[in-house]
């Protein structure tokens, strides 16, 4: 695994989004939500997207991890040079693709442990060693604060709004991407539990030298995370981008002047 | 008060020539609930009143003789004020409250000529495919091809029952086959009756070839008690299994169906008062089997039972479950998961029946059904009688379809007779995969196939790890698993190419 780190360190990555368009089909026919998005990230820069409600930020994540309510019309995303769109969500994964979901879903039955190493067999390609896994999946938790009896529950199952997101970050650590996507991580947190999984954010950021995705609502994350862009999206494209400062004047402004005249946020929903 | 209510009531369901001026349809109808609603609640406070009374007399019955009478002459003028209209078949909505439950119109008897021969216009015989168990409908001989034995887990034989160690301590449990002469004074036939045909030819041919086994528990048994019952042979044959619990006592019972058989099966448990008691009926039959059965289980005061059904293989299963309480506070648990094959028909009925104060009853049954033809149905039914008060049931059944051409019919129905429940919830759902479910899993690098796996796994595990027995537990999830490996070829190939 500390060899897999040093890779890590040692390699730099591109994913570059090229003039993507996607949308969901609806009982009215086909509707765009991505209008031509594009975006390069490289390992190791932080990348927060703020933006209205309804301005397609979700859509983004889940088009490019490969839900399969999302449509591509044109466009590409490109890892290191791969169109990760044609491939199975599956496969992308295994590219080094993470998505921390805003809602995570609950799989009755299923026990965290089973599925996590399923999940790192499936990305790794091998089964982790026993004891390695062991160890290294309770220090992982250990540093995240989680219940050690959590493993054995089901997956996502009765798990408070905090629990959900530090199983998210659980499995960035262990699935260690090459870049990450994070869907409103921090929505339904408090205080401790937004410091801790911020935390663990920045500590897999240091290690595994990923390069991230942010989207959010809200500047508070940008506290504890502190992105290299600040860009806003809204009505299906990237409007701004700017450094950190643009965070705090979008604080202070809102995103109403991004906004197309005449809409308000709810018809763009 | 009451009184008054009633003979506005009444009058409402007079006839022309009465003067009354004519109601619309819709007005009638209002009237109708209105009527229905004052019934019912004079039903409900009947038996809340005699409970009352019961009570009181038993509270005075110990005090003294002469308070007696008064309480009698009260129940004489409580019967005057409350006239409750006389139930007439021909019209049965005519008082909604006033329908007969399924046990008051239920036949229950040994006698197969009391039965009539299953058709699909009857309601307990829709689902099922009578064409292929008519041999089971008429009367017939045992072939004895079943072969039933007993043994602890490990192994290790049980004592036969002898005069000599018949209820002693040092022998909590005994297993024997009964002569005709053992079968007169054994509990055998006590607990309820059979409720259906092919339960109560089962009977009469049990009777007749001497098929009739008995596992007695006198003490705390330890470890699980596994019957083997082995088919060897497709010819008909009956087989009758009674399950007694001593006051006080527990035991882990598992009926483990195996082989070819056509069989017409009925089991009887009768678990006494402050007993514990988990019995696992598990069909694992070869293909082609048949297996009708009837169970039939009296839960005493203050006891607890877990009964656990799994039917994992065979060609059809109809099982049907009819419990009731001996005395208060008494606990059922029942779970059951079913696996159905292409063309198995599996059907699973719970028929719970509340007769006793402050019982609880659980049902929970999940299935998946794989491939063309795959069938199942679950109808449960909880009865909750007036003479029931703070009853609490719940019953859920979840069907998972995993291929196309696979039918999943659940049925639950409820009869609440009683206002003064704790509980009584139902829950049905027959779905597919859920796409949120197996995303999730496939962003972390998990193949749909094997995401599907995990997911039936998980479906069928959160059932399995309740049944409290390890070993059956293990065994019942590697079955699961090479199942699934197996249906990675076959049925699941068709499920990824139908999606």
């Amino acid at each position: 695994m500390a060899q897999a780190t040093a890779q890590h360190v040692s390699e730099s990555h591109t994913f570059e989004i090229r003039n993507l368009r996607a949308g969901v089909e609806t009982k009215r026919g086909f509707k765009e939500i991505l209008k031509g998005v594009n975006l390069t990230i490289h390992t190791g820069e932080i990348h927060a997207i703020m933006g209205p409600n309804g301005s397609g930020k979700s859509t983004l994540a889940y088009t490019l991890t490969g839900h399969p309510k999302y449509e591509v019309e044109s466009g590409q995303a490109l890892l290191d040079g791969v169109d990760i769109l044609k491939l199975k969500p599956y496969e992308r994964a295994r590219k080094g693709l993470f998505l921390s979901m805003q809602a995570p879903v609950e799989v009755p039955g299923v026990s965290m442990t089973n599925f996590m190493r399923t999940a790192v067999t499936e990305v790794q390609g091998h089964a982790p060693g026993l004891r390695q896994w062991v160890s290294e999946m309770s220090d992982a938790m250990k540093r995240l604060r989680i219940d050690p009896k959590f493993a054995q529950r089901s997956v996502n199952e009765g798990f408070s709004g905090g629990e959900k997101k530090r199983s998210e970050i659980l499995q960035l650590e262990l699935l260690k991407p090459k870049f990450a996507i994070f869907d409103e991580v921090d929505s339904g947190l408090d205080i401790d539990a937004l410091r801790i999984v911020a935390e663990g954010i920045n500590r897999a950021e240091k290690n595994d030298h990923f390069g991230a995705l942010l989207v959010t609502h809200y500047t508070r994350i940008l506290r504890y995370i502190h992105p290299d862009y600040v860009h806003v999206f809204a009505d299906g494209h990237f409007v701004r981008t700017g450094g950190p400062e643009l965070a705090d004047e979008l604080e202070e402004t809102g995103y109403d002047r991004y906004l197309p005249q005449g809409k308000s946020e709810s018809a763009l929903a | 008060m009451m009184t008054q209510a009633h003979q506005t009531d009444a009058a409402g369901f007079r006839r022309s020539g009465t003067g009354r001026k004519v109601l619309s349809a819709e007005q009638k109808a209002r009237l109708a609930a209105a009527q229905a609603n004052a019934s019912e609640a004079q039903r409900i406070e009947k038996a809340r009143q005699k409970d009352r009374e019961d009570r009181e007399k038993a509270a005075q019955k110990s005090t003294s003789p002469t308070a007696m009478s008064s309480a009698v002459s009260d129940d004489a003028a409580t019967a005057d004020q409350v006239k409750v209209p006389h139930f007439d078949p021909k019209h049965p909505y005519q008082f909604p409250a006033l329908m007969p439950s399924s046990a008051d119109r239920a036949v229950r008897s040994f006698d197969p000529s009391d039965f009539a021969t299953p058709s699909h216009s009857m309601d307990e015989w829709r689902y099922a495919p009578i064409n292929d168990l008519q041999d089971f409908f008429s009367p017939f001989e045992a072939s004895g091809t079943t072969q039933v034995t007993a043994a602890f887990e490990d192994g290790t034989q049980l004592a036969a029952q002898t005069p000599a160690n018949k209820g002693t301590s040092s022998t909590p449990v005994t297993f024997s086959r009964l002569s005709s002469d053992q079968l007169a004074h054994s509990p055998a036939g006590t607990v309820g009756k059979p409720t259906d045909l092919p339960s109560a030819l089962e009977w009469q041919a049990s009777k007749h070839s001497g098929r009739f086994w008995w596992l007695n528990v006198t003490g705390d048994v330890t470890k699980p008690i596994i019957i083997r019952i082995h088919g060897t042979s497709n010819k008909l044959d009956a087989i009758h299994i009674v399950i007694t619990l001593k006051p006080a006592t527990s035991a882990q019972v598992i009926l483990l169906h195996t082989g070819v058989a056509s069989l017409a099966e009925g089991v009887e448990v009768d678990a006494g008062q402050a007993s514990n008691l988990n019995v696992t009926s598990i069909q694992q039959w070869d293909d082609g089997s048949r297996h009708l059965g009837n169970q039939r289980l009296h839960v005493g005061q203050d006891a607890q039972v877990q009964h656990n059904v799994v039917s994992l293989s065979g060609k059809i299963i109809r099982l049907r479950m009819d419990p009731d309480f001996g005395g208060p506070q008494g606990f059922l648990n029942m779970l059951g998961i079913y696996f159905a094959d292409p063309h198995a028909y599996m059907e699973h009925r719970t028929m719970v029946v509340h007769n006793h104060p402050g019982c609880k009853s659980r049902v929970i049954y999940k299935g998946a059904l794989e491939g063309r033809g795959a069938r199942s149905a679950w109808v449960g039914n909880a009865l909750i009688l007036p003479r029931a008060p703070k009853t609490d049931s719940y019953e859920l059944n979840r069907n998972l379809v995993l291929s196309p051409g696979a039918i999943a019919n659940s049925e639950p129905q409820l009869e609440i007779e009683n206002g003064d429940i704790v509980g009584a919830g139902h829950a049905s759902s027959v779905g597919r995969f859920d796409a949120e479910q197996l995303f999730y899993l496939e962003s972390r690098g998990i193949p749909e196939v094997e995401a599907r796996k995990l997911v039936v796994r998980g479906f069928f595990d959160e059932l399995i790890s309740q049944i409290g027995i390890e070993s059956v537990q293990k065994n019942l999830m590697s079955v699961i698993d090479r199942r699934l490996a197996h249906g990675e070829s076959a049925a699941m190939t068709e499920v990824l190419e139908d999606n």
